[in-house]
């Protein structure tokens, strides 16, 4: 089955390994298999037809990868594994092998007028009719409904942004998931939407976003405020200070190499707690949570136990699947700590 | 000797009594996965990928094997760059990343106890962690394990200095094709009963037993270190300045060169301000009291300075300091962009004739329309020409593969050696007995029968 993925970037990896060690789902299992250099070998055996897309192996690692891309930094040969993941799954999950939970989830937000019908109890940053000349502050999807307290932290803390109210999704979540092509027509719907500069709250959606529309066109919040005030944030400090760990965002990490950002941000406000795996994904991984809820409650486990170890007052997010997925692991282990947005705690909520 | 799937599935069904069937593979894709290391262009298919946790649990498996005559093939993480752990003959992969457990490290004795699975890095980091330096650092420690270094003598950056895995291996548990499990060796530096088993199971590449405990030796860390690089115009002046460093008094931690081509690649792709109309680059290193690095690393400036150098600098910063060590560490990275095969070999010479094998390589690559940078360890003689091209350019493929064995001719016709650190594997087999010589190969397959009758480990490699 060939011309499933570009050869450029399969042709990349030179199978040396290196991405072993920094694979959380090669760490679950401890075989090949589940590791990015097993998964590239798979893709490959795929592309020439030694192994057909209903392979049971193949079904299954296109569907465990948490597509974190943690690989990426640690690749001596440059792989962009995140793109050939969603090149994967965009032939892997179509018709009658695309997981049911995920329809539901795409169907939701692939229109601008049911995103915005999401966020109509209106408690997210308040929005004006008509865009203006950049920048602006971008509402997402889901966060808007579930987390409408984070853009309207990020709104106070940055009252520069206009936040149009006709903005959608970008499109993330689809090429994450088997729709690489609807995510791609998305984000730029969403990039004429909001012209010029575009700042999110959301890691996820700063790298799908920086991948499309170019990198110059996008800020994720924490690198704006940076940018925008050097490392003063606008918020006071407390005493005695907070302990503050943090959850990177992998895609803003690992795609985008911002995480030197919220880190220095944190550290103004409180007392940062450099958490051992910080840099480690969640288990969230969009809508991982929910496609595979045991592999990441599996993933998951070690992030809670440095939070308890660590005894924090707040752990801050930077992405609102993270936000989701912590905020309930806290919950059931029943920890006093509390998962905040970096928009949420700068802002001395 | 390759089995019937009736075999294979009998085999099975009695591995699975032993280890559980959560512990074995044998789905189409699990197969894929395991049918290649890191080295390029091999590839074997295995029939079984088995993953035991314990001696008792390898032991057995063995025994079963054997007795079926099926090929086993130990396995780490797979970073083998000679084919070491490629299933030639297929059979069963033996993967031991789940013995993965530093058992001890003792400042008394100076010695760490671990499972063949652990990292190397991790080993490094639990000996670091009190106060004790475990030397061998080869490219690949964060992923590699160190049973798979132990079973490839695996060398490093700081060989000069400290030598190489085998140095460091005092005693050895192994299971050998029978399923018996042997020990040689164990905590003590003086100790000559019996003939030095240990040894002989250090390179031997998953042919004789598979290691299943290992005893290494640590030293006391190094208080401070320091770098410094040095420019030459010509080769042939910087392959005179390490002679000129070593005669100087100075023991360098690392003495690292790169060629004009490697030394272009990096600076396209790192952009760190190297300079790239230089014939060659050294790097330099050394360890230990804060005094004697800062004296050691002006000896080795002033024996640059002496032979030509066209600039010499001390990192007088960490952030100097990480520049120099980028400069090696991106070799790899910055040659693997340029196509998408990157064919990497290490064949070793005596350090005084370094600057007659580059210029060698460089003028084969020449004239044989190849891009060939040549990088290494200039303190030991143990080269890196890595050829870069397109798998797809069969022609091209083809001409490497002669160049390469110019190359290790040449190796050979200057008292050095088909290969430094990486292994034989399947990749240099064909040249084994053009280093050897006949009697000497003819003792090795003596030597592999005694330990493995029938054949069943890691076949097709050294000793069959």
């Amino acid at each position: 089955m060939s011309g499933v993925f570009t050869p450029e970037l399969l042709d990349r990896c030179i199978s040396c390994g290196f991405c072993l060690p920094a694979c959380p789902t090669y760490g679950l299992t401890g075989v090949e298999t589940s590791s990015p250099r097993g998964r590239i070998n798979l893709m490959r055996a795929l592309e020439t037809g030694v192994l057909t897309e209903d392979d049971p192996s193949v079904l299954e690692e296109s569907s465990f990868c948490l597509g974190c891309r943690a690989c990426e930094p640690v690749c001596p040969a440059g792989v962009r594994y995140g793109a050939l993941l969603e090149e994967w799954r965009d032939h892997m999950w179509r018709g009658g092998r695309r997981p049911g939970r995920l329809k539901a989830l795409l169907w939701a937000v692939n229109r601008s007028s049911r995103v915005r019908a999401l966020g109509l109890p209106r408690r997210h940053a308040r929005t004006t009719r008509r865009a203006r000349r950049g920048p602006h502050l971008m509402l997402g999807c889901f966060e808007r409904t579930l987390y409408p307290a984070v853009s309207r932290s990020a709104s106070r803390l940055a009252p520069e942004l206009s936040v149009p109210s006709a903005q959608g999704c970008c499109g993330a979540l689809h090429a994450h998931n088997g729709e690489l092509e609807r995510g791609n027509v998305l984000a730029h719907e969403l990039g004429e939407a909001l012209p010029g500069l575009i700042v999110t709250t959301a890691g996820g959606c700063a790298a799908h976003l920086a991948g499309v529309l170019g990198g110059e066109r996008v800020r994720e919040l924490s690198q704006w405020l940076v940018e925008r005030h050097g490392v003063e944030p606008p918020g006071a400090p407390r005493t005695p200070p907070l302990r503050i760990g943090l959850q990177d965002s992998c895609h803003l990490r690992n795609g985008l190499g911002v995480y030197l950002e919220p880190r220095e941000l944190l550290a103004r406000v409180g007392e940062y707690v450099e958490l051992p795996s910080a840099a480690v994904c969640c288990g969230a991984a969009g809508t991982y949570s929910i496609l595979r809820p045991d592999d990441s409650a599996r993933v998951l486990d070690r992030h809670l136990d440095e939070i308890a170890d660590a005894d924090l007052d707040v752990l801050v997010v930077v992405n609102p699947g993270c936000y989701r997925q912590l905020e309930q692991g806290v919950r059931r282990r029943r920890l006093r700590t509390r998962v905040l947005h970096v928009a949420e705690v700068l802002l001395g909520a | 000797m390759t089995a019937t799937a009736a075999e294979i599935d009998r085999l099975l069904d009695r591995i699975e009594q032993v280890i559980g069937r959560s512990n074995i593979r044998a789905d189409a894709g699990a197969l894929v996965t395991y049918a290649t290391d890191a080295t390029p262009l091999q590839r074997g298919r295995p029939d079984l990928v088995v993953l035991p946790a314990t001696t008792e649990e390898v032991a057995a498996v063995l025994a079963l094997a054997n007795e079926a005559r099926v090929p086993v093939v130990p396995r780490g993480s797979g970073t083998n760059l000679s084919g070491g752990a490629v299933p030639l003959r297929g059979g069963i992969v033996m993967v031991l990343t789940r013995m993965n457990r530093v058992l001890e490290i003792s400042e008394s004795d100076l010695v760490a106890v671990c499972q063949p699975g652990v990292r190397t890095i991790e080993l490094g980091e639990a000996a670091a962690a009190k106060g004790l330096l475990f030397p061998p650092d080869p490219g690949s420690q964060s992923t590699a394990t160190i049973g798979g270094n132990v079973a490839e003598c695996a060398g490093g950056l700081r060989a000069l200095k400290y030598g190489v895995t085998r140095d460091y291996v005092l005693g050895v548990q192994a299971v050998l094709a029978s399923g018996e499990v042997v020990r040689s060796g164990g905590r003590l530096v003086k100790d000559v009963a019996g003939y030095d088993l240990r040894r002989l199971l250090c390179g031997s590449e998953g042919t004789l037993a598979v290691m299943t405990e290992l005893t290494l030796r640590l030293l006391p860390a190094p208080e401070s270190s320091g770098t410094g690089m040095a420019y030459f115009s010509a080769l042939s002046d910087a392959a005179r300045a390490v002679s000129r460093v070593l005669a100087s008094g100075v023991l360098p931690v690392t003495l690292e060169f790169l060629d004009r081509v490697c030394i272009g690649a990096v600076e396209d792709y790192a952009r760190i301000g190297l300079n790239t109309r230089a014939g060659a680059l050294l790097i330099f290193g050394q360890d230990g009291d804060p005094h004697a690095v800062e004296r050691d690393l002006g000896r080795i400036a002033r024996a640059c300075g002496a032979e030509g150098a066209t600039e010499v600098r001390i990192a007088g910063s960490p952030a100097e300091a990480a520049t120099v060590l980028e400069a090696r560490r991106a070799v790899l990275p910055s040659l693997s962009r340029l196509e998408p095969l990157t064919i990497l070999e290490d064949a070793t010479v005596p350090r005084s004739r370094i600057a007659e094998m580059v210029e060698h390589i460089q003028a084969l690559a020449e004239r044989h329309g190849l891009k060939i940078g040549t990088f290494g360890h200039a303190g030991d003689g143990n080269l890196h020409p890595t050829a870069v091209l397109d798998p797809a350019d069969e022609d091209a493929v083809e001409r490497a593969h002669h160049v390469f064995g110019e190359i290790f001719a040449k190796a050979i016709e200057l008292d050095g050696s088909i290969t430094g650190e990486h292994g034989v594997g399947i990749v240099k087999l064909p040249h084994l007995e053009r280093q050897l010589g006949a009697a000497h190969v003819a003792l090795l397959r003596r030597i592999k029968t005694a330990f493995d009758p029938h054949g069943i480990l890691n076949p097709g490699k050294l000793g069959s």
